[in-house]
């Protein structure tokens, strides 16, 4: 519960702020008038027609589902809040449409963004319009393309190689040293490369030098697999990776089935996670090693807060959210802490942006995948779930068996390295598998 | 065998005779005039909101050099939109030089380079091919930027720094204030100066060479017009200010990105200048406008905004085919002939 | 040898389903000179009202083997609106071919939030219907059996039309009118009830094409103006308005995607591109079209 988290003095700060302020009736500890009747608008940016279409629907909902719950405990700071939602297109659109949240609809902050193009373009404009900004999404933490490295006001995502970094942790840590011949079949974009790239490099080094009998690289929104999966079938590889997590995937993986390549060979899917609910039982074998970003939903151990989510989202919505469902959360609850800890130091009067992002970093903030908090760089440090596909479940889709749980501050960059850098020297204190018996025989 | 292919709807005017007596001079001042006081007077979001709108009048002006007075459907327009973009960007990125005057020069020389050939090549046919052909092409240098990404970024895109304003840093200005202020002035005098020149353009005898070889190309032959060296200038002449426009683009979002250059893109750059009337030489611009603040009202109250820009589009082609300006022209010539009357 | 073999394959089934949203376009130019830019978004209705029937169909009872039924009787049912289509189309027959490209291209946007409208933005699906029929093994060849129906459908799409076209006496009209609507229309065709039927026919090749091959991919809003560029690969390759050309065009994009993908993945695209350039350069009229400049 959140009230774990905040100390004495500001639950009865907020409770009679919630109360509807009647210790501002005496000037005690008031807020100016204006500020409480006033609404808090937070503007979203959120792809809703496109290939990120059903990713960002889910991190809308998650962040509606959170404001509701915000305004019956009486809002952030006793305000209400107000959500302005925005389209994310191309780069060129997001911008327009942040600089008209900005001046137009007048939002305090904003959220969202998922393309690293868009984050790429809109790092200095949230600096420059004084905005506290908080990405949900699309940071990635290869030096060459990195946005403004010491931010203000903008907040970025856990880096977009994290997934990759677990995963192929967990490959090499299960197949090690019996990995001989692979392929890579991944969207032909950063975020594919980026991940490729990392598997390969921790792959080399633990000491494995894979022959790469197969690399494709697929057309983001292509949905038609069939000359891809003849060329994987021809190529025979002992293991696949992918970290596609658009509809292609479960597409991919149906073929892929239908092609006889998941009796032979391992998958290693770093973000198929979010594809959980069309990943059927019939096509996807089990001992995938599938990767849940930040958030799964069916972990036995989650909060009652999780608990409460998904719920509520199986109810309304027939479907089971996914990570980003729980970056949207996240920045809301930090945004929210950020507020209150500014608001607690100075009560008298509503925190600027500065003072709000200043008073971001360290709160430990609980979220809907457990507690998280904001490093000093403007980088989040939360947990990541990765673990093996089983058939075990009375769903239609595959689940994981067994849930492994890693701290981004073990599989994320610190703020003082260079990725590929850090990448090479960071211990992550996995050893080699060396799995008995023939390599590819299915785990249960 | 079709005839259509280079000929224009004869019911409405073609710009040759557009008049530019005492009334259209006070149009033009009074337009100056307007856009020259709006930073006091409007707010500064859509003040913003008219950056985009230079940038896509300068593109437009000269698609209409290619579209209006040259009969050519170039439907990969948007390619050279991009190319100014990029060009400013790996300019930025690789020298470090943020002069926007600089910037200009690198995406006309860039633009110059790429159309050249394929103006050649497109030169050789009118209609579905040469739209065919355009598409091609844009989307050829749309899968480019994507694949290439060591050069172009990939689908992250390239950053475009602000740019320094005849040598002017303006750093200290946040976002909204440079936008709105001196680069929307730079870019309004360079909207002018751009007009200026294709207005001087299409009045020249090439003008008359252009529009001769749309209305009859075998006649205009005939005549001694060398029709597919016409073309081919006016295709150059145009993707250099699409890349003009581009720059502006870029600056405007910062950063330099592959949808720029997306096929439907350059659909829309068709659309507003149908908007606004093609048949006029100030159409595409108000077309630019209009196009612009629609979208923005649209995406304000609905998020099926596409379908309502969709439906305006048919209409215009179905009922409107002059346009904006073509609408005002006719209601002008009923006003004088009733007058006369 | 084998894996050669189901490379190849798997290109021709690319070419099939390139083929099915090619055919209706060129029919359509070949009769009409009408380049319908919205043949993607049309393809992508025959797709979603193909999953909503089917997943009707299945939920109340019927056998899954029939589901190709149900698909049929999909685009069949969809390809109805190429009658309300063609009426709005017919008001810019007349007019410069770029107002006939912006018509359609203005179609492409409104069809794109309507079908968000009524489907939502997530990708629709078939779950795995196409394992229905199992898989064939040909010669160490492996591949589910719907893929090469679905092959086999547009080998008989194609012999049909060819078959109608050259054969029927409503093919040989449709022919007459594409070669001068002026004539036929002076040798009593009613060339206004030509034009209905045959962008009708155009139209429900689309959706048929779309419904048919749903069960192998996904459905999204995007499919429609993705395809157009594809679709244009094939059109300029094989010629625009000749069905031969379409057939020829799908093969030639397909086979070479697959070849790309096993011999240097990374150009996959761009292979398509530079042919179609150097076609275009070449022989602009394609392979088989008409020279028309």
């Amino acid at each position: 519960m959140s009230r774990s988290i905040i100390s004495t003095k500001r639950r009865q700060i907020l409770k009679t702020l919630g109360a509807g302020g009647a210790l501002s009736a005496t000037g005690l500890l008031s807020i100016p008038a204006y500020a409480k009747n006033k609404p808090l608008r937070i503007g979203i940016l959120a792809p809703r027609t496109g290939v990120a279409a059903t990713i960002g629907e889910c991190g809308i909902r998650a962040v509606e589902w959170g404001v509701a719950r915000l305004n019956a405990q009486g809002g952030i700071g006793g305000r209400k809040v107000e959500l302005v939602i925005q389209e994310e297109t191309s780069p060129k659109e997001t911008i327009d449409r942040y600089r008209k949240l900005i001046l137009q609809d007048q939002v305090d902050t904003i959220h969202g963004v998922m393309s690293s193009g868009v984050s790429l373009a809109l790092a200095p404009l949230a600096e420059q319009s004084k905005t506290v900004t908080m990405l949900w999404d699309g940071t990635t933490q290869d030096g060459v393309k990195e946005m403004v490295p010491y931010p203000k006001y903008l907040f970025k995502a856990a880096g977009n190689e994290v997934d990759a970094v677990m995963a192929s942790l967990q490959a090499v840590k299960l197949y090690g040293g019996q990995i001989k011949n692979i392929a890579g079949v991944n969207v032909d974009y950063t975020y594919g490369r980026t991940t490729w790239t990392t598997f390969l490099a921790i792959l080399k080094k633990f000491g494995i030098e894979p022959n790469i009998v197969s690399e494709q690289w697929v057309k983001i929104g292509t949905m038609d697999l069939t000359s891809n999966i003849a060329v994987l079938k021809a190529a025979k590889p002992d293991l696949i990776f992918s970290s596609m997590f658009f509809a292609d995937l479960p597409i991919f993986m149906q073929q892929a089935h239908n092609a006889g390549l998941t009796e032979n060979a391992k998958f290693v899917l770093p973000v198929g996670g979010v594809q959980q609910t069309a990943l059927k039982k019939q096509f996807t074998p089990e001992g995938l090693i599938l990767g849940h970003s930040t958030f799964y939903f069916d972990d036995k151990e989650g909060s009652q807060l999780q608990k409460e989510f998904v719920k509520w989202y199986v109810d309304k919505y027939k479907e089971h959210p996914h990570f980003e469902a729980e970056r949207a959360y996240f920045c809301l609850a930090m945004y929210k802490a950020g507020v209150e800890k500014a608001l607690s130091a100075k009560p008298n009067a509503w925190p600027s942006s500065s003072e709000v992002a200043q008073a971001i970093p360290g709160n430990k903030v609980e979220s809907l995948g457990g507690i998280g908090y904001m490093r000093p760089d403007h980088i989040p440090n939360q947990t990541f779930y990765q673990g093996l596909s089983t058939h075990k479940n009375d769903y239609d889709f595959v689940t994981l068996g067994s849930v492994n749980k890693m701290s981004a501050e073990i599989i994320q960059k610190p703020a003082e390295l260079e990725y590929w850098d850090w990448l090479d020297k960071a211990d992550f204190k996995v050893e080699v598998g060396r799995p008995k018996g023939s390599f590819v025989q299915k785990k249960g | 065998m079709n005839t259509s292919i280079t000929t224009i709807d004869n019911s409405v005017k073609s710009p040759v005779q557009s008049r530019k007596g005492i009334g259209g001079k006070i149009v033009l001042i009074s337009f100056i005039v307007a856009f020259a006081l709006a930073p006091q007077v409007i707010g500064h979001y859509y003040i913003t909101l008219l950056i985009p709108f230079f940038a896509y009048a300068i593109t437009l002006l000269g698609f209409n050099l290619l579209f209006g007075y040259g009969g050519l459907l170039s439907f990969g327009h948007a390619l050279f939109v991009a190319v100014g973009a990029y060009a400013a960007a790996t300019l930025a990125l690789n020298t470090g030089m943020v002069s926007f005057e600089l910037m200009l020069c690198a995406a006309v020389g860039a633009a110059l380079i790429i159309a050249t050939p394929i103006a050649i090549l497109a030169s050789r046919y009118t209609g579905i091919f040469f739209g065919m052909l355009t598409l091609a092409f844009g989307m050829l240098f749309y899968t480019f930027l994507n694949k290439f990404y060591d050069i172009t970024g990939g689908d992250g895109g390239l950053m475009l720094p602000r740019p320094t304003l005849l040598g002017v840093n303006f750093e200290s200005a946040n976002n909204f204030e440079f936008l709105a202020g001196p680069f929307y002035y730079y870019c309004l005098v360079l909207v002018l100066l751009l007009g200026w020149i294709m207005w001087r353009v299409v009045h020249s005898p090439y003008g008359l060479h252009l529009m001769a070889s749309r209305d009859n190309a075998v006649k205009a032959t005939y005549l001694g017009v060398k029709v597919r060296e016409v073309r081919a200038i006016a295709f150059i002449v145009s993707a250099l200010y699409g890349a003009i426009g581009g720059v502006i683009l870029g600056v405007n979002t910062g950063l330099a990105d592959p949808e720029l250059a997306y096929w439907v893109n350059s659909g829309y750059l068709v659309f507003m200048t149908v908007l606004g009337g093609y048949h006029e030489f100030i159409g595409p611009v108000i077309g630019a406008l209009v196009f612009i603040l629609l979208q923005d009202e649209l995406s304000t109250v609905t998020q099926h905004w596409r379908f309502f820009l969709g439906v305006v589009l048919a209409v215009l082609v179905i009922a409107l085919p002059g346009g904006i300006s073509g609408g005002f022209r006719s209601a002008i010539h009923r006003v004088r002939t009733k007058g006369a009357r | 040898m084998s894996s050669i073999l189901n490379i190849l394959l798997a290109g021709v089934f690319h070419a099939a389903t390139l083929f099915l949203v090619t055919a209706g376009l060129q029919l359509i130019f070949g009769v009409q000179r009408i380049l319908n830019l919205a043949c993607g978004s049309i393809y992508a209705l025959g797709a979603y009202v193909g999953i909503t029937l089917t997943t009707w169909a299945l939920a109340n009872g019927l056998p899954p083997y029939l589901f190709p039924l149900v698909l049929l009787v999909a685009g069949l049912v969809s390809g109805l609106i190429g009658i309300p289509l063609e009426r709005l189309i017919r008001s810019v027959y007349r007019r410069p071919e770029a107002f006939q490209l912006l018509l359609t291209f203005s179609l492409i946007l409104i069809f794109q939030d309507v079908i968000w409208f009524f489907w939502g933005a997530e990708p629709q699906q078939l779950s795995n219907l196409t394992m229905t029929y199992g898989t064939i093994s040909v010669m160490g060849v492996t591949m589910p059996t719907y893929n090469i129906m679905l092959i086999a459908v547009a080998v008989l799409f194609a012999i049909g039309l060819n078959y109608y076209l050259n054969a029927t006496r409503s093919g040989k009209i449709l022919r007459a009118t594409a070669e001068n609507h002026e004539t036929g229309a002076a040798m009593a065709i009613d060339v206004k009830r030509v034009y209905v039927w045959v962008f009708t026919l155009g139209t429900t090749l689309g959706t048929l094409g779309g419904a048919l091959v749903i069960p192998t991919t996904a459905a999204t809003l995007q499919m429609g103006v993705e395809l157009v560029v594809e679709a244009f690969a094939v059109i300029v390759l094989g010629g625009l308005g000749s069905m031969k050309g379409a057939i020829v065009g799908a093969l030639i994009v397909g086979v070479i995607r697959a070849i790309a993908l096993f011999v240097y993945p990374e150009v996959e695209v761009l292979a398509i591109y530079a042919i179609v350039l150097a076609v275009l350069i070449w022989k602009p009229s394609g392979l088989y079209g008409k020279v028309e400049a």
